[in-house]
């Protein structure tokens, strides 16, 4: 009870940075959670479009206008050249039109006006200029053909709304479960830095060398203390893990509560008892308090990077993922990855993930070993 | 006596393995972590080649258009390639779906083209726009040509070349182009923002080197301290010389992050580098300002001082960009004031401005605020310094 009531003590010094990873947490985690409908049906992809009209809202001018704001979202920024270029870099909007004056005579005329854009080079803004290549193409050959500027128009309407079907086979809720992977990967940095931060100050605390030799001489027996010792540490990551699951049940939702959501909590529990093994390790390396702190953003960080917890593991570049491989988050968040494609749950498509659960748990192994020879070394107090 | 503290005080800061991570090293590692995660997102984020797959059944293969317009798209030679296409039986192409290796195939039943996709997303829109394309060209050709057979009839030709008319037809929608041009700045690449928050963050890390730099001349705060001021000299020279001490610290420390950034993590500055070098150091002038003044105004210990500072960064890191490059953004366009008084805004934003604005306006802006605000917190550092008496400590 001593160690335990010690254990809480210091604990309880080091709640503040506990609870800085917690609103990471639940800041990123829920910053990425905005509601998007749960649909089987097919949705286009919407880019973001800003509109610059610099002619009068009239005829053939208005009806690109409706066409533009029907296939995309309108964004609304102020009419000020700078605000625009800066939402164009902050990627607010994808794509920007620059309808000219006169456009809508000069399209009549058959003079095909110049229309300046500015786009950020991205998928969407590709999307965008499709739509409005395509719309151009189709008005130009028909003003070519019809006199009437609304029977061009009805035309040009009429063509454009002739849509394909498009077909989902899948049934999977691919959009909640995405947000649990986000939420689950974004736990790698949160289980990690809470880990290793509480568990070194703790044991960098109980090997403080005059604390040290008191409690060696003390009654107690050494054993006992170990155990002690580790079982407090194991139990605040198990509430940690714990702490960090309910929330996901708030944070995800619905998602949480079927088969694919019971692989996720298990999944992290596995790589939970990885991170308690890492932190003891890096605390009975480390005896200065006041390293602890670069030490946890250095390896907490780090694996978080290097293995996709922050920016998705499809967008890393491949040098980057071979080097992650050394390292356990990577297994865990490529299963957390593996999750979000398992169309349905059986023991042929559970076996990447087991294995990776395999492979997270020989990394435990391995630290505990290294920590046994570590600590046999450093027992002696000079 | 101004020498002689000035070498002392800078060895006592490189002699600080802890200030030296946090200050110097720690900016490097962070770097090398966004390289790492970042330097990736803008490719990916491009249009890649799409691999599809369509349906080879009969209707396909005697359809001239699809056949045509999906050959051309998925020509490996050609600028505008857009598919990877493979022609499989409808059996293949489920399979290929399920096993993740199209985003979705094309099949063509009784006229109409139908997609089968898994999930809805960019390629699967880009697929699906496409195949709309095809429709609404056939649709386009088919309307013109009855049209122009109406009049070629009203005009009392009834020997019409059915054929001629849908190949001129076709033709002509063809080289229908758009003109459209691209008026946007080349340099788009949000994720140098990253590195720019980096700059600043170690800017104003340079705060602590400052702030530590000072406690060793404050009585309240070290022993060195009681001793100095005790000693006979001009107080103002030794603080004067501690206070350079930790700017030249600073100074080489954001030199190396520079060198490191630039060579290494090959960030772009922009062109006009004696104008980033001036930012550096009005920045790292701003960051030890602000040093400066948390320590001479708090009365705590170096721990909390340095707790305070660092929390201080952070969050103004956190408020232009660092963690997530849209709040800046966000905050630049909602509360634009928080951003003006953020030092470490001010900096990334006077970055931001030498890389994507040609005009300077913006930048002399930041540099002006960066002024402004180093000499409020110089000012109120001189006055919590001034007459400082102790009767006891």
């Amino acid at each position: 009870m001593t160690v335990f009531r010690t254990f809480l003590k210091v604990l309880n010094k080091c709640k503040v940075p506990i609870i800085m990873y917690t609103v990471m947490l639940i800041f990123f985690g829920g910053f990425n959670m905005q509601t998007s409908e749960n649909s089987t049906n097919f949705v286009a992809s919407k880019p973001d479009i800003l509109i610059i009209n610099q002619d009068k809202e009239e005829g053939i001018t208005k009806n690109l206008i409706n066409y533009i704001e029907e296939n995309s979202k309108i964004i609304e920024i102020k009419n000020d050249e700078e605000a625009i270029n800066d939402a164009l870099f902050y990627r607010d909007v994808n794509y920007i039109i620059y309808i000219p004056e006169n456009y809508r005579q000069d399209f009549l005329d058959g003079k095909n006006p110049e229309i300046k854009i500015k786009s950020t080079g991205d998928y969407q803004a590709s999307l965008a200029e499709m739509m409005l290549e395509r719309y151009i193409k189709v008005a130009n050959t028909y003003q070519k053909n019809i006199n009437s500027e609304q029977e061009i128009i009805n035309k040009i309407n009429e063509t454009l709304s002739k849509e394909t079907q498009v077909q989902i086979t899948s049934k999977l809720d691919t959009n909640n479960l995405k947000k649990a992977t986000f939420y689950y990967n974004f736990t790698n940095y949160s289980i990690l830095a809470g880990c290793v931060y509480v568990i070194c100050l703790i044991l960098s605390s109980f090997k403080e060398e005059k604390i040290a030799k008191r409690t060696i001489i003390s009654s107690m027996n050494y054993k006992k203390y170990n155990r002690h010792l580790l079982l407090s540490n194991s139990l605040f990551a198990m509430v940690l893990w714990i702490f960090y699951v309910l929330l996901s049940f708030i944070l995800v939702g619905n998602v949480m509560f079927t088969e694919h959501g019971l692989i996720y909590i298990a999944n992290s529990f596995v790589f939970n008892i990885c991170a308690v093994t890492i932190a003891i390790l890096i605390g009975n390396l480390v005896n200065n308090k006041n390293a602890i702190n670069g030490i946890v953003n250095v390896v907490a960080l780090g694996s978080s990077f290097l293995c996709g917890a922050f920016v998705p593991m499809e967008w890393l570049p491949d040098s980057v993922l071979k080097i992650a491989h050394i390292l356990p988050s990577y297994y865990f968040i490529s299963s957390n990855e593996m999750i979000t494609g398992l169309e349905v749950v059986n023991f042929e498509g559970m076996r990447p993930i087991l294995f990776n659960m395999g492979i997270i748990l020989i990394f435990t192994i391995v630290f505990v070993l290294i920590n046994n020879i570590v600590s046999k070394k450093k027992r002696k107090i000079g | 006596m101004f020498i002689h503290n000035l070498k002392y005080a800078i060895k006592t800061l490189f002699r600080d393995k802890m200030l030296i991570f946090w200050t110097f090293a720690f900016p490097i590692i962070l770097g090398t972590f966004f390289n790492m995660a970042f330097s990736n997102i803008e490719n990916s984020e491009k249009l890649e080649i799409i691999d599809i797959a369509i349906v080879n059944n009969e209707e396909f293969k005697n359809n001239e258009i699809y056949k045509d317009t999906f050959k051309t798209l998925s020509d490996e030679n050609s600028e505008d390639r857009l598919f990877n296409t493979q022609y499989v039986t409808e059996e293949k192409a489920k399979e290929l779906l399920e096993n993740d290796e199209i985003s979705g195939y094309l099949l063509l039943e009784n006229e109409t083209p139908k997609i089968i996709v898994t999930t809805s997303g960019i390629n699967e829109t880009i697929l699906k726009t496409v195949t709309e394309e095809i429709t609404q060209t056939s649709e386009i050709v088919k309307s013109i040509s009855e049209s122009e057979i109406k009049k070629q009839m009203a005009a009392g030709n009834y020997k019409i070349d059915y054929e001629k008319i849908y190949k001129e037809i076709i033709e002509k929608t063809q080289k229908e182009e758009a003109k459209i041009t691209n008026i946007s700045n080349k340099n788009l690449s949000y994720t140098m923002i990253e590195f720019y928050t980096l700059i600043s963050m170690a800017c104003l890390y340079g705060g602590i080197l400052g702030m530590v730099a000072i406690n060793q001349n404050l009585a309240n705060m070290s022993n060195n301290g009681k001793r100095i001021s005790v000693a006979p000299t001009s107080k103002g020279k030794v603080i004067f010389s501690s206070v350079i001490a930790s700017y030249i610290a600073q100074i080489i420390g954001l030199s190396l992050l520079f060198i490191y950034t630039i060579f290494v993590l090959k960030v772009d500055y922009g062109t006009n580098l004696p104008l980033v070098i001036l930012l550096g150091m009005v920045g790292s002038f701003a960051g030890l300002s602000m040093g400066l003044a948390v320590g001479t105004v708090l009365k705590a210990n170096e721990g909390m001082k340095t707790g305070i500072l660092i929390s201080i960064t952070m969050l103004g890191c956190f408020l232009s960009g660092m963690m997530g490059i849209t709040m800046k953004y966000i905050i630049d366009k909602n509360v634009p004031i928080i951003n003006k008084l953020n030092p470490a805004s001010m900096i990334t934003d006077g970055l931001y401005s030498l890389y994507y604005y040609d005009t300077l306006d913006r930048y002399f802006f930041n540099i002006t605020s960066l002024l402004i605000f180093a000499f409020v917190m110089i000012g109120i550092s001189i006055f919590s310094l001034r007459r400082q008496k102790f009767e006891k400590l």
